[in-house]
């Protein structure tokens, strides 16, 4: 094996690499590189930190693919690109791919990176959300589009919906700050952390402990994919995996390389560790250490096909294959 | 524009205005809403290099987009001028295009585009073209008749006129288009970063904004305007040195008078040419049809399909919800803009201080406001009003302050001579004189309006049309997006032509040598 | 200067008549023949349609019915040769450019070579001389009038077209222009067909005066002008042309008399 390649010492050989995988060769790194777009679901962050490890590190290039971590935003859906090949894998949620199924997409789900969803109810220590019945007579702030999420929530703890007040708001905690709402709907990871930060101290109610199941960071991939480009996933989920299990050993390192790696994208360092921290208890599990990074369980796809009801979807199991996942960490 | 008055004015309403904005930080210290010229200058030296860097990115890709729209309006109005009877197609083609909501056409572009600066170039493109094709037609068809036949009585064609005469007759309309331009290039730019970029401006207003980090949300804000501003100067001063005469007719926009039956058709033509075009691109540009939905899918979704109605009532729904915002903000930009500028014509001495400071609040790009009004003015009707409100404002301004110096100085001497006062000169002569450029300024409002109406529904209220069409986009619902698309763009351009009508009725009373 | 690149055409017009979309009649059917080389004027009262009658000769206007023939063939022809130069009423100077920089421009788009030398020539003979590079913004009405001219006349053509040239410059240089522009037209032989509302000028410039009726404009009088050439200022003030000029004025007041619904003089 030769040594740790990065990244940049393998650009310009990739044009070979076409070929060879087509002709089924194994892929031999520092020759054959295929290039391969993994759409994000965010902007660059400790979000995709594992990713960042994987490319840094070289693991993707050993395998012989030159993978291009692409941003998502405010206004990139993750399915466009994967749908159209512009991205091999993309990474959504259980619920946004299940919306795309319907609406005719064909993908599955390969591997699940956060087996708890990120969802929580944020509130201030004066007006405390601990569990969902402290909703009631609450004014709470998020996106309307976020509707039926706390619908499922009153709906699987008895809650009624219509004695909580729902406010408008996007993208920031400052109405919370200014008292305009008790509490928010919003990420684990995202605004409490910018709370956090500014030395605003919060509580977050985690969803998924209130009967909320709903996978989050879905590796998802076309049916055509996985019929004709199965190599070329395996090596993009086994590169995921070792990134992943590399961050968990070490998430602080990981937000710090997240920094280092994308020095434009305005980031702070504290920020990033926060967010890095937080997110280890959604993602890594007993679950995983027994079976490893993005596993799931026939038990889990059957609470997952629960809530999506809740949220007026309807999926079958068979929107999830674990066949690629297999190989990964049967290899 | 020259400002009248002293030329101590702009920096005595710049110190204003650093003073008031300070003083609103200290007051609002604890809201998380405001950051002052302290804050932000201590910001910009701490993280001046990474601003830079996305500055110079944003800039770049905004300049690119700049050049190629202005080229693309170029080229449109060669070809209207050239070929007189194909320019109401053109141009009714180009605001169809110019009304599509970026809110829906950004993934689009990036699915088109793959990574890299593409969507960023073409939103800002589109946001230029429109705004310079306009005032270019109106120069380039503002010309005296005798001038074209002067040209016409030595042998020459269309061709000839063009080049040697209506090309630098159009000169002043187009560098009030391209100022007008330079910030709407800036803002495309930044929309265009939505779609997923690594850097840029846009970028990192979306991190700020999320990571409640006010004296950076400010400190872009700032440093957007301060751009937007130095490009709107830098072009006027270009202007000024390239224009040897001023202006020979006002800056108006009157439609071509024709019959009725040649409007139809003409209307009938886009609406032929934007379906073709439309499944031509979704077909030729092998677009999968799980998101790239023609104009069937949009007809079936909308009419035949067994949950058409439950779409249309959902659309129609966002559409009330938006027009509650629209059309006071509309209506309150142009009472404003109108009124500031009849304002400014009485008392020439204040334009030096105000008119900067009108150039400013325009030329801040929306989706750094757009936030920062809800924050201060609240989440309701108010906030979305008032940036409306804002965008229509500036445009009018420029044009009615236009309209309003452009009054014959002859006709003013007769006026004097009457020892009429400023007042019975101002309502009897200026302000007639300047319903041309004021009904201009209202229909190029329309799609303006329509734009900032859906951002900040998009990334601020979360109502409405804007609502509706990120969530579509995140939800798949691709046939409710395309949906959104056409009924927004069609309404649009409804609007515009609605404008348009009333116009023609005052032009013909009061500019009928605009009427060609 | 050399020679003109055409010969002066004859202009034939043959129940030349104009109405307006709009329904407005604005020429009767009017016979009209300028010989080669000849001067014309077309003298009738304000708006009678006599520029109307010049744009439809110049081709810049399509006759209602009846047809012009310039040397034999359609005017657009001759406009595509640059046979033929107009000065407009109105003397639509580009703000632009200077005033060499306005003939430069005509002669560019007539495709004719000229030096500047040339141009400054002509600008001297209209009076412009040290207005070269001047900007029509500052000059007063008369003096772009006269540069307007200049240009009419710098590319040379075989049919020259004035509408009302004179009618903004001063008299004193109204008259050194009626002395001296005969006398380059003449030099070429120019076919000039000249539109005015100055009886005197028209007498003292053409070889026939056509007296129009006010609007519809039909043909009320042909009066031949057989003063000798070139005409000094003693002729232009002699009896005979003084009688010629009572007889004008009459044809006008007959025109002024007789309905409009009359039919055609011819």
């Amino acid at each position: 094996m030769p040594g740790p390649l990065t990244r940049r010492t393998l650009l310009g050989t990739g044009a070979a690499a076409v070929g060879a995988t087509a002709l089924g060769l194994p892929p031999r790194p520092a020759q054959a590189q295929t290039p391969v777009g993994l759409q994000l679901s965010w902007l660059h962050s400790a979000q995709f930190a594992g990713s960042y490890i994987a490319l840094d590190r070289g693991w993707w290039a050993a395998r012989g693919l030159d993978v291009s971590l692409l941003p998502g935003g405010p206004n990139a859906p993750v399915e466009p690109p994967v749908v159209s090949g512009t991205a091999l894998v993309g990474v959504s949620a259980a619920d946004y791919t299940a919306a795309a199924v319907e609406q005719g997409a064909p993908f599955k789900i390969l591997g699940v990176a956060m087996q708890k969803n990120p969802f929580v109810v944020a509130s201030l220590p004066g007006t405390p959300v601990h569990e969902p019945a402290d909703l009631v007579g609450k004014r709470i702030g998020m996106a309307l589009a976020n509707t039926p999420v706390l619908q499922a929530l009153c709906q699987l703890n008895g809650v009624d919906i219509d004695r909580i007040t729902m406010v408008p708001t996007q993208y920031s905690a400052q109405p919370l700050l200014a008292g305009e709402v008790d509490c928010l709907l919003c990420w684990e990871t995202d605004l409490p952390v910018a709370m956090e930060r500014q030395g605003i101290e919060s509580l977050t109610m985690l969803m998924a402990d209130h009967g909320y199941v709903l996978q989050s960071q879905t590796y998802i991939a076309t049916e055509d994919s996985l019929a004709n480009r199965r190599a070329d996933l395996v090596a993009l989920l086994a590169g995921e995996v070792r990134g992943w299990e590399a961050y968990h050993a070490d998430p602080e390192a990981a937000a710090d390389l997240t920094v280092r790696m994308y020095p434009d994208a305005g980031l702070d360092p504290e920020t990033q560790r926060l967010q890095a921290a937080r997110q280890v208890p959604l993602m890594f599990s007993d679950l995983t250490d027994a079976h490893g990074f993005g596993w799931w369980t026939d038990d889990a796809v059957a609470a997952n096909i629960e809530t999506l009801a809740l949220l007026g979807r309807t999926v079958s199991p068979d929107l999830w294959d674990r066949s690629i996942l297999e190989e990964v960490h049967g290899t | 524009m020259t400002p009248q008055g002293s030329r101590f004015g702009p920096w005595i309403g710049g110190l204003l205005l650093l003073a008031g904005w300070e003083l609103a930080d200290r007051l609002l210290s604890d809201a998380f809403v405001l950051a002052g010229p302290v804050a932000v200058a201590r910001f910009l030296m701490d993280e001046g290099a990474l601003m830079g860097r996305a500055l110079a990115v944003t800039l770049g890709n905004a300049a690119v987009g700049f050049v190629i729209g202005n080229l693309a309006a170029l080229a449109l109005a060669g070809v209207a001028v050239v070929w007189p009877r194909s320019e109401r197609v053109v141009t009714g083609l180009a605001l169809l295009v110019f009304c599509l909501p970026l809110v829906a056409t950004g993934p689009i572009l990036r699915v088109l585009f793959g990574p890299g600066p593409g969507p960023q170039i073409t939103l800002a493109a589109l946001a230029v073209y429109y705004t310079t094709l306009i005032p270019l037609l109106v120069g380039l068809r503002a010309v005296p008749d005798t001038w074209v036949e002067l040209v016409r009585s030595t042998g020459r064609g269309r061709l000839a006129v063009l080049v040697h005469v209506r090309a630098m007759a159009a000169l002043p309309a187009l560098c009030a288009g391209l100022q007008i331009a330079a910030p709407a290039a800036f803002l495309g730019a930044m929309v265009g970063e939505f779609t997923g970029a690594e850097r840029g401006m846009g970028v990192l207003t979306i991190r700020a904004m999320r990571a409640l980090d006010v004296p950076m949300t400010w400190s872009l804000a700032t440093v957007a305007t301060a751009v937007a501003v130095l490009a709107y100067l830098a072009l006027g001063a270009l202007a000024r040195r390239v224009l040897r005469a001023p202006p020979p007719v006002i800056l108006a926009a009157p439609s071509v008078r024709s019959k009725q039956g040649a409007a139809w058709r003409d209307v009938a033509l886009v609406a032929a040419l934007a379906l073709g075009g439309w499944a031509a691109v979704i077909g030729l540009g092998g677009l999968n049809p799980f998101f790239a939905k023609g104009p069937g899918d949009v007809v079936t979704a909308l009419v035949f399909a067994p949950d058409a109605p439950e779409t249309r009532a959902t659309l129609g729904a966002a559409l009330a919800e938006t027009a509650v915002f629209l059309l006071p903000g509309y209506a309150a930009g142009l009472a404003a803009g109108a009124g500031l500028a009849v304002l400014l014509v009485l008392l020439p001495g204040v334009a030096g201080t105000v008119l900067p400071l009108a150039i400013a609040l325009r030329s801040v790009p929306i989706v750094t406001t757009a936030p920062l009004v809800v924050l201060l003015l609240g989440r309701g009707a108010l906030g979305t009003i008032v940036l409306v409100a804002v965008m229509v404002f500036f445009p009018t301004l420029v044009a009615c302050l236009h309209g309003l110096r452009q009054t014959p100085g002859q006709v003013l001497d007769v006026f004097d001579s009457f020892a009429a006062g400023p007042v019975t000169r101002l309502i009897r002569l200026r302000i007639p004189a300047m319903w041309p450029a004021f009904f201009a300024a209202a229909r190029m409002a329309v799609p303006a309006s329509v734009l900032a109406v859906t951002v900040v529904e998009w990334l601020a209220t979360g109502s409405g049309m804007g609502r509706l069409m990120a969530l579509s986009a995140s939800l798949s619902d691709y046939d409710m997006l395309w949906s959104c698309v056409v009924v927004v763009s069609v309404l649009a351009a409804l609007g515009y032509a609605l404008v348009g009508a009333v116009e023609r009725r005052v032009l013909a009373v009061y500019a009928p040598e605009q009427q060609t | 200067m050399g020679r003109d690149p055409d010969h002066p055409p004859a202009v034939v017009c043959t129940g030349l008549a104009k109405t307006f979309e709009d329904g407005t009649e604005a020429v009767r059917p009017v016979d009209l023949t300028v010989g080669a080389g000849q001067t014309i004027a077309l003298v009738g009262p304000s708006g009678c349609g006599k520029s109307t009658l010049l744009r439809m000769v110049a081709g810049l206007e399509a006759p209602s019915a009846g047809r012009v023939a310039i040397a034999g063939r359609p005017p657009a022809e001759t406009l595509r040769r640059a046979g033929l130069a107009v000065a407009f009423q109105d003397p639509s100077l580009l703000p632009w450019r200077t005033v060499r920089g306005n003939v430069r421009l005509a002669l560019r788009l007539a495709r004719r070579p000229m030096d500047d030398a040339d141009i400054d020539h002509l600008l001297a003979l209209v009076g412009l001389a040290g207005f070269e590079e001047t900007r029509p913004a500052a000059l007063s009405g008369g003096m772009r009038q006269r540069a307007a001219i200049a240009r009419a006349l710098s590319t040379r053509p075989g049919l020259l077209l004035l509408d009302e040239p004179f009618g903004a410059v001063d008299d004193l240089t109204r008259r050194q222009l009626a002395r001296d522009l005969p006398r380059l037209w003449e030099a070429r032989g120019t076919t000039t067909l000249l539109v005015t509302h100055s009886v005197s000028e028209a007498v003292r410039l053409s070889d026939r005066v056509i007296v129009l009726s006010p609007r519809p404009a039909r043909v009320v009088a042909e009066i031949a002008i057989g003063l000798p050439r070139p005409r000094t200022e003693a002729i232009g003030e002699s009896a005979q042309a003084a009688a010629l000029t009572r007889q004008i004025f009459a044809a006008l007041s007959d025109g002024m008399a007789s309905p409009a619904t009359a039919g055609p003089a011819s």
